[in-house]
């Protein structure tokens, strides 16, 4: 008796997990392919992050409404790092006084054509809702009629159309929105169709994009953190492209290039380490710069980063400085000249102290790799390391100055300027100055950098304060990362060659 | 009864209480800023200025105390806060993670015992046997497995090999299925092996050596030893129920399951302390009523037990 009641037991249990798993049919094909010729055109997109709200004000939300094509900004970054414009015609300066023209038929999805007047009232949004914004709040902004926005920043504030260049400055119709978090109004080709917060997003054609015809007919986001399921859903055909691809599914994808396009550009987020002046001197510091090979981790990296010059990509104006080649030999001619000896152990020694360099880091963009990596390179030399590893540089090691040799990742160009990380790195006092250089000639040339309007000085500017830092070695910046992205033969216009991540989709997106 | 069961309740309300004190204080103590989080969470470089006014918006500058006291009088009036990432009321945020977990958890969990109760119950009963020697080196391989090895298996097999399932799996009935196999197969070895151990101690006892000398039935022995361990298998159940709800978090990244757990791992790298907060207090409250449930239950199917 109990044996039949056990056996029932299990069957109706498995019969009822057979009929719930076969609730929907179709398995795998239900999720597979893209739009077809006869159907809709919908690109499949895995996206490796979710956030809760669409409000393009907000935090970071901007970035992703710019990624599923709702929002736009004035303006544009596009792949040579310069500014195109995109909500704006043009814009002007004259002193502190600048006249932003917006385009004429710029309008919001809802047909309402975006004005001076709105303009203005999403900047003072932004600066209530957003920290990083709140200085437009200090701007005196007013409309010349429907199209002309004239803002005057009291100070020269040479960088103002790079900052409306991003996303969280996208532009909104304040009025006809009702639900901030859910649906915004935007002016992009695209419109929220289904928004599951912190989970996939699906958008639709903007039936009446100002910019013309679109070339989808809309757009899923798949709200995919692991690299595994990523690789497998691409290879099961449920998704049509992604970027950040890890370097173990970019050999996978390499191996069958009639199936996979691979795009890979060098992006703006920079891993660079910060080398303490109050506790290496000149000699110490030339030598570490002289050991690290950038060319060495890039290689281990397998592709996903490209050896650095400096902060800055190298074809941008603002990117042209040089650093020594890689030279073991002179570094242990320093460090000898400082009068340390060779001990028996393979390690250098003064005064009976092991030579030994503190290297912080923390476990992300392989930054934990690459800690391993210097204490390799620094053991071939005979330089001891011990590491210091945090979870959160920036209330740790970034705080308390406590390293030798700090590392860290950050984007160092989100806006096609260099001013934002010269003034985080170098400027007195600034967040990431934690490694004790101080250098007056550098204070100068930035005040000049604040206010210098002319491109091209701007660029010589930068690449004056960028060398003299690499020159006295207060940073040694090992790699920039690749933008990679892979997609189905056929898609294209997935922003693979803009080097910046808060571009994806536009109306010329197309799955062929 | 009803005054011990009161009396638990009370111990209940302090254990929370003193729970959520210790857990708003390390969340204090330990190190990272939740304002330097979330005005980084894109890699931009960030100004001491602009970190100062977030902080201050946040209200991160404000006593330990004073917080904790806002935090607490929200959380009698059964508000939770705004979540530090995104401003979102974190009540919601929980309600629906928790929701997601528990159909997740609780399929896992029945699953486990379709698959571990009669094989635990073989194996004991026939303990050294070919079936039982086959029962034990299954569940110690399930027990072994690591969750997202399993998982990744499961999808290779399934989505791809068999085409059977999307890899990008919904967020209905067909998309637990793979989800919901990957929890129940180290649970279920982990139950068997309980399990049997229980039913084997059981076995030793007085009473069964004497039904088997008068000769009684072997069904009726296994009534007997199942009705006598039932409380014990109560409580086994009950610790894997809190463990579940938690360690999930694997199986609900990797199956793309928006669940509690992946929510709170995102909160913990963010910093997110109102939604860790809120979280603690949950489970909390979850684990302590499923473990006094059990201890009534075991005390009801076992009256000798003390409650």
């Amino acid at each position: 008796m109990m044996k039949k009641k056990i056996l029932s037991l299990v069957l109706i249990a498995l019969l009822a997990i057979g009929l719930a798993a076969c609730g929907k049919s179709g398995g795998g094909q239900e999720g597979a392919g893209s739009g077809s010729a006869e159907g809709p055109k919908i690109l499949k997109v895995a996206a490796s992050f979710a956030y809760a709200s669409l409000d393009v004000h907000k935090d970071s939300n901007g970035w992703y409404t710019s990624i599923y094509g709702m929002s736009e900004a004035l303006f544009k970054m596009n792949a040579n790092m310069g500014i195109d414009p995109w909500l704006a015609e043009s814009a002007d300066v004259d002193g502190t006084v600048w006249t932003i023209k917006l385009k004429d038929n710029a309008a919001f999805s809802n047909g309402n054509p975006v004005t001076a007047d709105m303009v203005i009232r999403n900047l003072q949004r932004l600066a209530e809702v957003n920290s990083g914004y709140a200085y437009f709040a200090e701007y005196d902004m007013k409309a010349d009629g429907d199209k002309t926005v004239i803002i005057d920043t009291k100070d020269p504030y040479p960088t103002l159309i790079n900052d409306l260049t991003g996303s969280a400055t996208g532009i909104v119709d304040l009025d006809a929105t009702t639900d901030f978090d859910n649906d915004p109004i935007c002016t992009g080709p695209f419109v929220i169709k289904n928004f599951q917060p912190e989970g996939d997003v699906e958008v639709a054609k903007n039936e009446n994009y100002w910019g013309g015809d679109v070339a989808l007919d809309g757009a899923i986001f798949y709200y995919m953190q692991t690299d595994d399921a990523k690789l497998l859903a691409m290879q099961n055909g449920e998704i049509d492209c992604y970027n950040s691809v890890s370097s173990a599914a970019l050999a996978v994808y390499q191996q069958d290039p009639d199936k996979y396009k691979i795009v890979t550009i060098p992006g703006a987020r920079l891993q660079f380490y910060i080398l303490n002046v109050n506790t290496l001197d000149d000699s110490m510091r030339e030598a570490i710069n002289l050991i690290v090979d950038k060319d060495a981790i890039a290689a281990y990296l397998e592709g996903t980063v490209s050896p650095a010059v400096g902060p800055f990509n190298a074809s941008a104006a603002y990117g042209k400085v040089t650093v020594p080649a890689t030279d073991t030999a002179k570094a242990k001619e320093l460090i000898e000249a400082a009068g340390y000896t060779m001990g028996a152990d393979g390690f250098y020694e003064k005064d009976g102290q092991k030579l030994t360099v503190t290297v912080a880091y923390y476990q992300a963009r392989s930054l934990d790799t690459i800690a391993l990596l210097l204490k390799d390179q620094f053991k071939a030399v005979g330089i001891d390391t011990t590491f210091r590893q945090e979870e959160d540089p920036d209330s740790t090691y970034i705080q308390d100055g406590n390293f030798d040799l700090a590392l860290y990742c950050m984007i160092a160009d989100s806006s096609g300027d260099p001013l934002k990380f010269i003034k985080s790195t170098l400027e007195d006092d600034a967040y990431y100055d934690c490694g004790g250089y101080d250098n007056a000639q550098i204070q100068e040339l930035i005040a000049q950098l604040k206010q210098e309007t002319d491109t091209a000085k701007r660029a010589e500017l930068a690449n004056q304060i960028i060398q003299m830092a690499i020159d006295d070695n207060a940073f040694g910046y090992t790699g920039l990362f690749n933008k990679t992205t892979v997609l189905r033969p056929g898609v294209s216009g997935f922003a693979e060659n803009i080097p910046f991540d808060f571009y994806g989709i536009d109306a010329n997106t197309t799955i062929g | 009864m009803i005054v011990k069961i009161l009396k638990k309740i009370a111990s209940l309300i302090v254990i929370l209480l003193i729970l959520s004190f210790l857990v708003f204080g390390l969340m204090y103590l330990a190190p990272g800023d939740p304002a330097e989080r979330k005005l980084s969470q894109q890699g931009i470089p960030i100004s001491k200025e602009v970190l100062e006014a977030e902080r201050a918006k946040m209200g991160l500058d404000r006593p330990f105390l004073v917080r904790y006291g806002e935090w607490l009088s929200g959380i009698v009036r059964g508000d939770f806060g705004s979540s530090y990432k995104d401003d979102m009321p974190v009540g919601p945020k929980l309600g629906a993670g928790l929701k997601n977990t528990f159909i997740l958890a609780f399929s896992s969990l029945i699953l486990a015992l379709v698959i571990a109760f009669p094989l635990s119950v073989i194996s004991a009963f026939r303990k050294n046997g070919v079936i039982d020697q086959i029962v034990r080196l299954l569940s110690f391989i399930g027990n072994s497995l690591p969750n997202f090895l399993i998982s990744i298996l499961l999808i290779y097999f399934f989505c791809i090999k068999l085409n059977l399932f999307p890899v990008i799996a919904k967020g209905n009935v067909q998309g637990l299925f793979l989800p919901v196999i990957s929890l129940a197969i180290p649970m279920a070895g982990r139950f068997i092996r309980q399990m049997r151990a229980e039913l084997l101690d059981q076995m030793k006892e007085d009473y069964v050596t004497g039904m088997q000398g008068r000769g009684v039935k072997q069904g009726y022995i296994v009534k007997n030893v199942l009705r006598n361990s039932i409380g014990h298998i109560f409580t086994i159940i009950a610790l894997q129920i809190g463990s579940l709800m938690g360690g999930s978090v694997v199986i609900e990244t990797i199956f793309r399951w928006p669940g509690i757990g992946k929510l709170v791992m995102d909160s913990i790298t963010a910093r997110d302390y109102p939604v860790i907060l809120g979280f603690v207090i949950i489970i909390g409250v979850i684990y302590l009523v499923i473990n006094q449930l059990s201890d009534v239950l075991h005390h009801i199917l076992d009256p000798r037990t003390s409650l």
